[in-house]
């Protein structure tokens, strides 16, 4: 089974993700983490397949995050989830190493767009 | 710095739209137009994030302290019976504020960054124009939900108070046209 970690200091977001993740029919191994710096931590302690991040965090904002665990070495697949789907967004997203910015109010057909090409 | 009142009602209402459909009811959302006047909340609760940029403001949502509470449970695919904690009130409603005013950013011609959401009964007051840019009067389960665009006075080229938009007379505001 997949073990995915979804950061995002939003409890209610991070149900919704998950609630949306298995509407997308991707009945994952879901770990939670309440800002950037816990999510650094899960990652080091837990090494998920997956990482889906908010990009506005305390702490840690999202791409500070993907920076620091790319600085570790950690290669784990990495895709932000976002309220700000801007084209300067995608693009600094891309350029730090994400593989998918999935913009909020989203779908599971948006989620099964991003997604899919990563676990090809 | 002056810029052109460049978000529209139009625009308010079809993010609000689809924020309702994918985090709140999913497709058979109630929420649409607020016929009327809308009444003064008795316990309104606010929730609001600032844009910071060439265009800056803030999206605003003001609604009953008890509509909120239902719209976290309804977030949260709770019964309507459920107890709702201060906590996740705050955050349910904050993170519509959030995503809204986030997609809100998204149509800026000139980006800019987003702060994170806050909730009060109230938003302060400085900071802001006192006219909104952008109002809206929404009903979700026929109770009133405002939602409002205000740009910070040195950004702003809005009017001096809401008006009717031309198709729509439940939306108000400047819309690009």
């Amino acid at each position: 089974m997949i073990r995915a970690l979804v950061a995002d200091d939003s409890r209610v977001m991070r149900q919704i993700v998950i609630r949306t993740l298995r509407q997308a029919g991707y009945d994952w191994d879901v770990r939670e983490a309440a800002d950037g710096a816990e999510a650094l931590e899960a990652v080091r302690q837990d090494e998920p397949d997956v990482v889906l991040s908010d990009w506005n965090m305390p702490n840690l904002t999202g791409i500070e995050l993907l920076q620091r665990l790319r600085q570790e070495g950690f290669g784990t697949p990495f895709g932000f989830i976002t309220s700000e789907g801007s084209a300067e967004m995608r693009e600094a997203a891309e350029q730090a190493g994400a593989l998918f910015l999935i913009a909020k109010p989203f779908t599971p057909e948006a989620f099964r767009a991003a997604i899919e090409p990563v676990l090809a | 710095m002056s810029a052109p009142a460049v978000i529209g009602a139009d625009q308010v209402m079809a993010v609000a739209q689809d924020v309702f459909v994918a985090m709140v009811d999913g497709e058979e959302t109630t929420l649409g137009p607020w016929y009327g006047d809308v009444p003064a909340p008795a316990e309104p609760l606010a929730a609001w994030v600032d844009v910071h940029g060439p265009w800056s403001g803030r999206a605003v949502l003001v609604t009953e302290l008890a509509t909120a509470r239902d719209l976290a449970r309804a977030m949260l695919r709770l019964d309507d019976d459920a107890p709702v904690d201060a906590e996740d009130l705050v955050d349910a409603f904050g993170e519509i504020a959030n995503v809204v005013g986030g997609n809100l950013k998204s149509l800026l011609p000139d980006g800019g960054t987003l702060g994170l959401p806050q909730v009060a009964d109230a938003p302060p007051a400085a900071g802001v124009a006192a006219s909104p840019e952008a109002e809206l009067r929404l009903s979700w389960r026929g109770r009133p939900l405002v939602v409002a665009v205000h740009a910070r006075p040195d950004t702003s080229s809005a009017p001096t108070g809401p008006t009717t938009h031309p198709d729509n007379p439940h939306l108000e505001g400047d819309t690009p046209r």
